[in-house]
């Protein structure tokens, strides 16, 4: 009786084992995209730049973590920029009245809050994620101007700048942060059942049921930590500018969602990793850099990332259907 | 009813050879074969997952074949899909009908038409429409403006039919019409087939009932893990033993491992008690119960509600009434994570939909009920790891095959194993599956009874539902039967047969027919009336009204009694077109004979009146029973 009817799959080299790994073939990727960079523009590797481009990874990598966990369960949330600019506002407003942890405090939580709402509408109601996201955006957006009078505020006290000007080890602090939110976030899905279920979850919801967890709860998760998260990512803005603009966060989702996807996540759900959404961060955030570095217009940008994330994705997409057979 | 040989065989139809077709990585036709003639009704036979429906759906254009060439009318055709099929004439009726259900009955019918560009002209279509329906000899039965959603089963098949030869279909393939028909619907649907056979058309009948294909078919196709074993042989130089052998192979007849020893299971504690459950708008009134160390079958009809009582029972489906109690306790239905903590597992129905989670390695679809049970921040895979050695080893999975990627790259069968392993890691107390061999080969079929067994002899109390009546005879000690969301018997499967089955589950349509003339009868003459089926010393009751409790026959409806237990046990043993007094002279009882159109065995009707009254006569009762039974 034939119980394996499949042969078992070609685990030769290692080389071969790696290169099935998207993450690698990514990862491959950013090194490649790197190197014309370096031999584009002189400056795109020195030391400055890189720490440059570090910083400029921070914001859209917070972001980032909150898209990965939504997108793992299948959904999509829209409104991280326009949160991120409202709870920005909201941030503005609460350091005038209190210090500045409580002040924080407060505009993750609204962060949170509208995820939660989001996350409940999608998962309890059952609209689609696109649309209330959507109106989430708009909302989110509109209440930014409203709140902030339609101007930017700019007495943020100073002490503020020491979220991002602190260097501990050398490294400065809102890098770190990022380092270690990566690395929490990784552990988080790889070894914790709330991670191994989101995984589930955005695989086959039913069946995730069906073996007794707790669909909902994690389902609703993700969107109130992607709005947390996009109050945090604002937070370390606000301190680096010292004003808070209803502006804030302008399109940012869409940085988020390419980088996640780039990372290898599958917007159906189930398939994702903190690694790869961490390179496809990467790969962003070099490719708007060196294309600033080439002093290509910025209405050009647009066109140049939209058309290398679809190439990207194209030759990953030929690339894995060869690999798989 | 067979089809008198004619010295000149008619034309070939059609001529499927050497079809292959692979799913992913599953193959599920491998080099099959397939004649059919005009005139003709070819029974089309396999075991699950033998590879039937996708040689029905290659033909009907619904898949096209890997390789392999497929001959029609003479010509070699390439059939891209249904609607070129339907151009040629090949029509397939499915069991799941391709009808919309919001369109009207005579909309449904002519649906190819309404693609075409123009204005219908409705009265045009209704006359052809009653055309066909005449043709069939099914001229009423139909209302051509009711929306098909209000249909019964059995009319919606026939909508499908009349659909196929709205485009002048000339090969039908019945894909398992009578999955859900009563007896009296089955019988309906072999005289229509029969007047498509004296009008030429080439008929298919796939089925895994055995009686139903030597009643109605004039030749066979047996098919066997993809290939045809036995090519187009008459039916009639054909014995039973012979179509099993050819079904299952040759080494395959204890597939279900030893019989059950009867009174195994009855000194265990009831471990799952359902009452009175009720989950809108399908589970109308389930009652069961099963002990340890006993395997209770579910059967019914497609649509009888099996799946969704089990869902209830589980906590994915509210329910809207009753009490479920687990090892004592009762058990809520809103949740599975606290059914599965009190002890209860659940393998679902679907394998792909309910049940894999395709991006998670094999290891960890193993874990995932342990995942949803357990409490903690962390995985605790790893307390597990000592049991999940030793089912690996009971599966006859490589341990390093627990990493791999995915599921889906296992057969159906290996699936199933890993999916039901999920459950026996956790212990449970009472194990549930629903249709645990659907799609799996008849190797792992074997298999997967002797893990049950295994699991059995440990004390767990399980569950199975099964469409299978062969199946659900073969592995339970008992079994509650469904029909329209009720459970109406609960037997020892001893003492059923694959056809006491079939008539305890026929939907109720027909038995509310039966009810009525019970009533009348029970009414009129002011004792009691019964329908049972009677074997040996056995009975088995499938309705009874009673209007004078003084006449009891002594049994209820879906109980099984001795004849001498009962308390008409002269007349049940005499059976004579009379009315039989008792020795007590309590009651005197008639027994009439039920018989379908087709000459099936329907068992007997009974009326048992006081012997102090006038008695009708028999002549006139059995002249009513059989009108009734006309209509069942």
């Amino acid at each position: 009786m034939a119980s394996i009817t499949v042969s078992t799959p070609a685990r030769g080299s290692r080389f071969k084992m790696l290169a099935q790994r998207l993450e690698v073939r990514m990862l491959a990727l950013a090194l490649i995209i790197g190197l014309c960079l370096s031999l584009l523009s002189p400056y795109f590797l020195t030391q400055s730049n890189i720490f440059n481009m570090l910083d400029q990874s921070v914001v859209i990598g917070i972001v980032a973590v909150g898209m990965t966990f939504v997108i793992l369960t299948g959904g999509i949330d829209l409104s991280v920029g326009s949160v991120a600019g409202l709870t920005g506002i909201i941030l503005g407003l609460s350091l005038q009245q209190m210090p500045i942890v409580p002040a924080i405090a407060v505009a993750v939580l609204a962060g949170g809050g509208i995820g939660l709402v989001s996350g409940l509408l999608i998962n309890v109601f059952g609209l689609a994620a696109f649309v209330v996201t959507l109106g989430m955006m708009a909302i989110g957006r509109s209440l930014a101007y409203i709140l902030s009078g339609q101007t930017a505020i700019s007495n943020i006290p100073d002490a503020m700048q020491n979220i991002v000007y602190t260097n501990i080890l050398g490294i400065p602090s809102n890098v770190l942060f990022l380092i270690v939110l990566y690395i929490v976030a990784w552990a988080y899905l790889t070894y914790t059942k709330g991670g191994r279920t989101i995984y589930a979850v955005g695989s086959n919801k039913e069946a995730a049921r069906a073996a007794g967890l707790n669909t909902l709860f994690y389902s609703v998760l993700p969107y109130v930590l992607s709005g947390a998260l996009s109050a945090v990512a604002v937070t370390f803005s606000i301190s680096q500018l010292l004003s808070a603009d209803p502006l804030m966060g302008n399109s940012m989702e869409l940085d988020a969602i390419a980088a996640v996807v780039i990372g290898g996540a599958s917007l159906y759900g189930g398939r994702g990793s903190m690694i790869g959404t961490l390179i496809g961060v990467f790969i962003m955030v070099m490719i708007r850099n060196g294309l600033n570095l080439m002093g290509v217009s910025p209405f050009w940008q647009g066109s140049a990332i939209g058309t290398i994330i679809i190439v990207a994705l194209l030759v990953e997409r030929l690339v894995s259907s060869r690999a798989s057979r | 009813m067979k089809h008198a040989p004619s010295a000149d065989p008619p034309p070939i139809l059609l001529t499927a050879s050497k079809i292959t077709k692979t799913f992913d990585k599953t193959r599920a036709l491998a080099g099959a074969d397939f004649e059919l003639r005009e005139g003709e009704i070819h029974g089309l036979l396999g075991a699950n997952g033998a590879g039937k429906s996708t040689l029905s759906k290659v033909i009907s254009g619904h898949y096209s074949a890997d390789s392999g060439s497929i001959r029609y009318r003479g010509r070699d055709i390439q059939l891209r899909n249904t609607r070129d099929a339907l151009r040629v004439g090949i029509a397939i009726v499915m069991q799941e009908t391709s009808l919309v259900p919001d369109l009207s009955v005579l909309e449904n019918i002519f649906l190819p038409e309404l693609g075409r560009p123009g204005r219908l002209d409705y009265r045009a279509l209704k006359e052809r429409g009653r055309a066909i329906l005449d043709s069939l000899g099914q001229g009423d039965s139909l209302p051509f403006d009711w929306e098909v959603r209000r249909l019964s089963s059995a009319q919606k098949q026939l909508v499908e039919i009349a659909k196929a030869l709205g485009v002048d279909a000339k090969l039908i393939i019945f894909d398992e019409p009578t999955a859900s028909l009563s007896p009296g619907e089955v019988d309906r649907l072999f005289d229509v087939m029969a007047r498509l056979r004296e009008t030429g058309h080439g008929l298919v009948f796939v089925s895994h009932r055995l009686e139903e294909v030597f009643s109605i078919t004039d030749r066979v196709t047996v098919m066997r893990e993809g290939r045809t074993v036995m090519n187009a042989h008459p039916t009639a130089d054909l014995t039973q033993a012979e179509l099993i052998r050819a079904m299952v192979g040759a080494e395959l007849g204890a597939i279900y491992t030893e019989p059950h020893t009867p009174g195994e299971g009855e000194g265990g504690p009831v471990m799952l008690e359902v009452r009175h459950l009720v989950t809108e708008p399908v589970v109308k009134d389930v009652s069961f119960s099963v002990r340890a160390g006993e395997i209770l079958g579910l059967g019914g009809l497609v649509g009888a509600g099996r799946s969704e009582t089990v869902e209830a029972i589980f906590g994915l489906r509210p329910r809207s009434g009753g009490e479920v109690r687990l090892g004592g306790k009762p058990l809520k239905g809103d949740d599975p994570q606290g059914a599965i903590r009190a002890g209860l597992g659940f393998v679902a129905e679907d394998r792909r939909t309910q049940n894999i989670v395709p991006d998670l390695s094999v290891k960890e679809n193993l874990l995932l009920a342990h995942l949803g049970a357990h409490r903690g921040f962390f995985c605790g895979y790893q307390a597990r790891e000592r049991k999940v050695k030793e089912l690996l080893q009971r599966l006859g999975l490589p341990e390093d095959r627990l990493m791999d990627a995915s599921m889906l790259n296992f057969s159906g069968g290996m699936q199933q194993k890993i999916i039901m392993a999920r459950w026996l890691l956790l212990e449970p107390k009472v194990l549930i599956l629903d249709e645990p061999t659907k799609g799996v080969d008849i190797g792992t079929r074997a298999s997967i009874y002797a893990m049950l067994r295994d699991i059995v002899a440990a004390g767990v109390a399980v569950v199975v539902v099964s469409s299978d009546f062969e199946e659900l005879l073969g592995i339970s000690d008992r079994i509650v039967v469904m029909s329209d969301g009720r459970s109406i018997a609960d037997l020892p499967s001893a003492m059923l047969d694959e056809e006491k089955l079939t008539l305890l589950a026929a939907p109720r349509t027909s038995m509310a027919r039966n009810t009525a003339l019970l009533n009348q009868l029970a009414h009129e003459h002011g004792g009691a009336g019964f329908w049972a089926l009677i074997e040996k010393d056995n009975l088995i009751c499938l309705n009874t009204v009673v209007t004078d409790a003084a006449l009891d026959p002594g049994f209820k409806a879906g109980e099984a009694r001795g004849l001498a237990d009962t308390l008409i046990p002269r007349a049940l043993s005499q059976r004579e077109p009379a009315f039989v007094p008792e020795a007590d002279k309590s009651r005197t009882t008639l027994l009439v004979p039920m018989h379908s159109p087709r000459g099936h065995d329907l068992g007997w009707v009974g009326l048992c009146l006081s012997p102090d009254t006038a008695l009708p006569s028999p002549e006139a009762i059995k002249a009513r029973i059989d009108t009734m039974a006309a209509a069942l």
